[in-house]
């Protein structure tokens, strides 16, 4: 068991040597596997959405950047055209000044078409004092010494922008454009100025391009913002950081900045451009929120998409991983039975299935296991081989379930009495087998012994029963009763069977001289009490012939033992071993049922009706039974009383005349006839035949052989017919071989012979059909043998 | 909503104040009758010709006169600042002209009579037989 335990350990062990191998081998399992391939897949997924999303937000910022600085170049020139086409006004009406009456002037300027679109502009002059002498829209009164272009234009010589001013009525900035009017003195006369609503320069802003949130303005050197338009907020007024606006020097085409601008801290694509002829600065910007929202938009559409995707990835990778998990799974559980399926048949193979305890092929081996060992080790090793006593009685009576559980409790019993280093194997039926390893003194071995017949000893409950059995050990030791299996194990049979002999329940260690005495007794012995059970014994049959008619007349039933191992054994090998034992009741009881049945069925078959002869030995003739025992075979059979021959010996009738008197009259009684076997060999009283109720004298062959060449057997042949006859009984002469023997005893008027000349012992069917033809033969008249 | 409030109010006042606006062009003018799209178009710049091809001189008045605000507020349906934003924008940008302004309902009469490409507004008591009524459907 160990052996075996042992080589499965070994085939567990891993490969140390292609652990690399294993390492790569377990990244390609699938679970591993496919996560490593979700893994990259997403990443890459993930990536390239990323560097789109990047890509296409730097698209957009350039973009933006780019149109800030379109819409910065268009605004430029438009605002510079309108502050040329301001300035050209100032200088027209300055220029057209004269003597006349400055009203007139304009009026004149204005009918000629000259001055810019009343709709939006005003024109006023006024005098060195700050009141308006002349004005487009009839201003005249009005005094602007208080505002800032008046102020300015007296000292500045070029156009004066001034600040923007609220004008309530209309809600709205407006911003005044001046220029200083000189007199012939150069000095100072008045002003020329023309204003017109802030609006005007940020009209052009276009929800569509600049959006809710982008700037168009001009923002003045004095980082005055002169209007400033958001979405449809115009203000004015406010200041500025001119200087951080306005980056001076900066080339045209520099990228566009983002800055949060400092009025409303929106951050902003800004361009901020000085004019070169103006005290001004453009100012034009795009709100980085609004001007990305589309890239935003897309990007995050991106990541929709890209999340996903990769949701989905993940659902289908998860979904192909748990399949395939799940096949894994099952194949592992598959792989698993298959093991577990072989390691159940090698257990089977292995194990008794009653009691689950090695069988003998695995106890074979871990014996010859052992004794490997204990050579090596120089040990010694025990082996107790047991048989229960009288189990086929228990058996018999309470069934085979029960003797089944029996079985199972003895084996339980036997495995708690021994170490759990020792053997207990079952060998089949009531046979059990013990190995001891590793016994250094034989004394060791006796408290085992003593342990396990106590054991066995102990009630047992069977079928609701309490009863007791015992069982019988023989022990044979390693290596001094038998350096091999075989020797050892027949040693520690012939030692059980000693212990048997011993009066059973107890134990016996083997010795020389068990062997050298009754070995081949004990084992005959042995083999019977089994033959009767396995059927090894036959019946031969022999025919009876008339010596005359040469016609057959009876039969003689031979016993034989088909032994497994020895072959056909004779009689008188084994009936002496019989009659000793008492075994030969039973077997005689066999023979009468067996022969008689087969007499029976011959007749049904057609076969006349012919006397079967039985032999009787003494110890069956002496049994108490013996009349039942043929009145049972008799009644069960169906045979005909008068067709049963007993054949008993001399010796037999001779041994107590009283008794064998009163036998035979009983069987008498019954109807069956009775022979004297083996005639003349007994030296018996011939008078004292005359007592006893026989039927035939078979004489002993011994004579029948010598009648030919001898004058002893002739004389003694021929005593015997002539006593036959004169007691009036058939004589059989038994033995017969030749032509020459027949003819002697048909000189001598003997009844009938049997013997080789004619028939051998046969096998029942053979026989049947010898006789057969024989009976065809003699049917014709033919020649007679 | 004050631009837009001032601008009613002021209206509805001047409105009150002035009965009516007529479209005018000269006697000599063959147009019969103008649609409120094309009086419009012609007012804001964006059609140069009469419907039947002859070119069209607008007149217009001041911003702050009483029939300037009827006239368009009536056949344009626009206030003033709208009309303002208008033409800010166009000229800014350089694309238009607004029309030529005179000062009141006689200079418009004189203008369109002595016009036969022009077309102007006023009130109809100074429609003389110079002049012709241009329904405007």
């Amino acid at each position: 068991m160990n052996e075996l335990a042992g080589q499965g350990e070994e085939k567990l062990t891993p490969d140390e040597g292609h652990a690399g191998h294993s390492r790569l081998h377990r990244l390609l399992e699938p679970p591993i596997l496919f996560s490593g391939i979700v893994l990259l897949l997403l990443a890459v997924i993930w990536a390239v959405s990323f560097n789109l999303v990047a890509r296409d937000h730097l698209a957009a910022e350039r973009t933006a950047a780019a149109l800030a600085m379109d819409l910065a170049d268009t605004y430029e020139a438009q605002v510079v055209r309108a502050l040329r086409e301001i300035d050209n006004t100032l200088k027209l009406v300055r220029y057209s000044l004269d003597t006349r009456e400055a009203q007139a002037i304009l009026d004149e300027l204005r009918t000629k078409g000259l001055l810019p679109p009343e709709l939006l502009f005003t024109v006023n002059i006024t005098d060195a004092n700050g009141n308006v002498i002349a004005g487009t829209h009839s201003a005249t009164g009005e005094n602007v010494t208080a505002l800032d272009f008046f102020q300015r234009s007296r000292e500045e010589d070029g156009m004066v922008i001034g600040a923007p001013r609220h004008e309530q009525s209309a809600n709205e900035w407006r911003l005044t454009f001046s220029r200083r009017i000189a007199d012939a003195g150069q000095r100072f006369a008045g002003v020329v100025a023309v204003s017109v609503h802030a609006g005007y320069f940020v009209s052009v802003y276009e929800e569509a391009v600049l959006g809710e949130h982008g700037v168009l303005g001009l923002v003045g050197t004095d980082g005055v913002f002169r209007v400033r338009r958001t979405g449809e907020a115009i203000t004015a007024g406010t200041s500025v950081d001119y200087n951080a606006l306005v980056t001076r020097g900066s080339a045209d085409d520099a990228p566009t900045a983002v800055t949060p601008n400092p009025w409303d801290n929106t951050r902003r694509y800004t361009v901020a451009r000085e004019l070169y002829e103006f005290p001004l600065a453009i100012v034009v910007a795009l709100s980085e929120a609004e001007q990305l929202v589309p890239a935003e938009r897309i990007a995050r559409t991106y990541m929709w998409r890209t999340a996903l995707g990769s949701l989905l990835l993940a659902t289908v990778v998860g979904l192909l991983g748990r399949l395939s998990w799940q096949l894994q799974k099952a194949r592992t559980r598959a792989m698993k039975e298959r093991v577990a399926y072989a390691r159940r048949v090698e257990y089977l193979a292995y194990h008794d299935n009653l009691t689950e305890l090695p069988n003998r092929a695995l106890f074979s081996r871990l014996l010859i296991h052992g004794m490997q060992y204990a050579r090596r080790y120089d040990k010694q090793l025990a082996l107790l081989f047991l048989d229960l006593d009288h189990f086929k009685a228990i058996n018999d009576s309470l069934g085979h379930e029960a003797g089944d559980e029996l079985l199972q409790e003895l084996g339980r019993r036997l495995r708690e009495s021994v170490r759990e280093s020792d053997v207990v194997a079952r060998l089949g039926g009531d046979e059990f087998v013990i190995l001891l390893p590793e016994i250094s003194e034989d004394s060791q071995v006796q408290p085992v012994a003593d342990k396990i017949l106590a054991a066995v000893g102990s009630p047992f409950t069977l079928a609701g029963q309490e009863f007791r059995i015992s069982v019988s050990i023989g022990i044979a030791l390693y290596p001094h009763d038998g350096e091999d299996e075989q020797t050892l194990m027949k040693n520690a049979d012939t030692a059980m069977y000693y212990a048997k002999e011993r009066g059973r329940n107890n134990f016996q260690f083997y010795f020389e001289k068990l062997n050298s005495d009754s070995l081949e007794r004990l084992a005959l012995e042995s083999g019977m009490r089994k033959a009767l059970q396995s059927d090894e014994f036959r019946l031969f049959y022999q025919s009876k012939h008339d010596v005359r008619s040469g016609r057959v007349t009876g039969i003689e039933a031979l016993l034989r033992w088909q032994h497994p191992d020895l072959g056909l054994i004779a009689p008188m090998l084994f009936i002496p071993l019989a009659e000793e034992n008492g075994l030969i009741v039973p077997i005689g009881r066999w023979v009468f049922d067996t022969a008689l049945r087969q007499n029976v069925a011959w007749q049904k078959e057609g076969l006349p009706r012919l006397s079967m002869a039985v032999n009787l030995t003494a110890r069956q003739f002496l049994d108490d039974n013996l009349v039942l025992d043929i009145q049972n075979a008799l009644r069960e059979t169906g045979m005909a009383p008068e067709l049963l021959e007993l054949e008993i010996t001399e010796m037999m009738i001779m041994h107590d005349m009283e008794v064998t008197i009163r036998i035979l009259q009983e069987l008498k009684q019954m109807g069956v006839r009775i022979a004297i076997d083996n005639f003349g060999t007994g030296y018996s009283s011939l008078a004292k035949l005359k007592g006893f109720p026989l039927d035939t004298l078979k004489i002993d062959g011994s004579f029948i052989h010598d009648v030919v060449s001898g004058s002893e057997g002739k004389s003694l042949t021929q005593a015997i017919i002539e006593l036959g006859k004169s007691l009036g009984i058939t004589v059989v002469a038994e033995g017969v071989e030749s032509k020459e023997q027949v003819d002697y005893l048909r000189l001598h008027a003997c009844d009938q012979y049997q013997g080789f000349y004619i028939n051998k012992p046969m096998p029942a069917q053979e026989f049947a059909d010898v006789v057969r033809e024989q009976l065809q033969e003699s049917a014709q008249p033919a020649p007679h043998p | 909503m004050t631009a837009i409030g001032w601008g009613l109010l002021l209206g509805l006042m001047l409105g009150t104040a002035s009965a009516e606006v007529v479209v005018v062009v000269s006697s000599e003018n063959p147009v019969q009758s103008l649609s409120h799209a094309e009086l419009a178009d012609i007012y804001l710049g964006r059609m140069h010709n009469f419907p039947n091809g002859e070119s069209v001189v607008p007149v217009d008045q001041r911003e702050n006169s009483p029939t300037h605000h009827e006239f368009y507020s009536r056949y344009l349906g626009r206030t003033p600042a709208l009309i303002k934003a208008h033409w800010s924008k166009l000229i800014f940008s350089g694309r238009g002209r607004p029309p030529r302004t005179v000062t009141d309902d006689k200079a418009v009469a004189e203008f369109v009579a002595g016009n036969h490409h022009a077309i102007g507004y006023l009130t109809p008591e100074l429609v003389d037989k110079r002049l012709r009524v241009v329904p405007i459907e």
